[in-house]
């Protein structure tokens, strides 16, 4: 299983001032690596180059809302745990959008840190299990293809 | 309580109407500095708890001095954010110092784009879903009652920003033409329809389903502009967007001048 060192927390926001805020918190605070954007697009070209455990997104954004980014960031790494920001006079669209799109959470500005760490902790734990589990899969692959290719052999040098 | 005119209780109600949009604005627009202050506060109480516990037993350790490293540069990042947000604050109340006291209707000399870069500023979150252009002419300072004409500008900048959906465009424009000022409010929403297009600056008129109040911004808003000795206009396509403008003289009418600290919608 990945260790907490190696754990990247993706913050998309189009206020720089609640990315900085967020990251200063969580680079003081926990052994997570934060990876800061304030525009969505650059965000979803920078999941394309690294693997994230979690994404922590606004929903109120300019470019793209929160929960769109937030559905495309999935098709491209389904395994990072994903989380919307709401401002409080979104709180009804955001929660209708968020089980929509099967987000793992919702966090309502001005939000709070202890809480906030709590929901990434739990959020990377799943992503790495989601993340091991898949490794797994592939080793277990990889040994089902080899069990057959002997298999092949066996039949080839007996028949 | 008092009996009123119902003509003066319907001019209330637009007058609170207008001071609720202002007041939800101005609370969503301090959310977002607040919200970086109250995290970037949280941070700094971690890192002070962390500090006492270093220096607790006189002796630093090596690892204990990576800790010290790591607080200074989490203030660093703390303390750049709290600036920029405490500057966010600072500029939002600014922004409603142009707006004034609402009790106070003050005869003054201004330009206006001021008070339009102000009602801007306040409504910033309603507008962050649409594009804003500002395409601004110069323009002579015109004596004018400012309070009351950020009233319009809040009206007109508020129903542009409800007429788009997410994506629009709201085109601010300022000009001179002759011995007026011309401000034009122009929005890429539905539009409004023709038989509705007459109706629109009588007292009442609304359109399902908006709050109370909402119809008569409107009609106060052309009695603000008559009493300006200015006009106020509405050019729309459905489908396509409306367009409001408004005329201004330079100067103030010598009746309304006199009137002075009255109320004008009164």
């Amino acid at each position: 299983m990945t260790g907490l060192s190696d754990t990247k927390v993706m913050i998309v926001d189009d206020e720089e001032i609640i990315v900085g805020a967020i990251q200063s918190f969580l680079e003081f605070d926990t052994e997570h690596s934060v990876l800061p954007f304030t525009s969505p697009d650059r965000a979803l070209e920078a999941l394309g180059e690294h693997t994230v455990h979690m994404i922590v997104a606004d929903y109120m954004m300019p470019e793209m809302d929160g929960v769109t980014f937030l559905t495309r960031a999935r098709e491209v790494q389904p395994q990072a745990t994903r989380v919307l920001l709401t401002g409080y006079a979104d709180k009804q669209n955001a929660i209708r959008a968020i089980n929509e799109a099967g987000l793992y959470h919702y966090l309502e500005k001005p939000w709070d840190n202890e809480a906030l760490k709590m929901i990434i902790r739990n959020g990377v734990e799943r992503s790495a299990l989601f993340l091991d589990l898949q490794a797994r899969m592939a080793e277990l692959a990889e040994a089902n293809a080899e069990l057959d290719d002997f298999r092949e052999r066996l039949i080839h040098a007996f028949l | 309580m008092p009996t009123e005119e119902p003509e003066q209780a319907l001019i209330d109600q637009a007058h609170l109407s207008t001071l609720a949009t202002l007041v939800a604005g101005v609370a969503h627009e301090l959310n977002t500095p607040l919200g970086a202050i109250r995290s970037n506060h949280d941070v700094i109480e971690r890192a002070l708890l962390k500090l006492q516990d270093i220096l607790e037993d006189e002796v630093v350790t090596p690892d204990e001095l990576q800790d010290v490293r790591k607080i200074v540069r989490a203030m660093d990042g703390v303390l750049r954010t709290n600036g920029i947000a405490v500057d966010r604050m600072r500029q939002i109340v600014e922004s409603l110092g142009t707006f004034g006291r609402p009790d106070r209707a003050e005869v003054d000399r201004v330009d206006l784009r001021e008070g339009l870069n102000g009602t801007l500023a306040v409504l910033n979150a309603e507008l962050k879903k649409h594009s804003v252009v500002k395409d601004y002419q110069d323009i002579p300072d015109i004596e004018c009652f400012p309070n009351r004409l950020n009233q319009v500008f809040m009206n007109l900048v508020h129903n542009a920003a409800q007429a788009m959906e997410p994506g629009g465009t709201l085109t601010v424009r300022t000009r001179t033409d002759a011995d007026a000022v011309v401000i034009e409010v122009e929005d890429t929403g539905k539009g409004i329809s023709p038989d509705h297009l007459a109706e629109i600056f009588k007292p009442g008129f609304t359109t399902k389903g908006q709050r109370m109040g909402m119809g008569l911004g409107l009609a106060i808003s052309k009695q603000i502009i008559d009493h300006h000795g200015g006009s106020i206009s509405a050019n729309s396509t459905v489908g396509a967007g409306t367009t409001f403008r408004l005329s201004l003289p330079l100067t103030l009418p010598a009746n309304t001048r006199d009137e002075g600290g009255s109320d004008a919608s009164a």
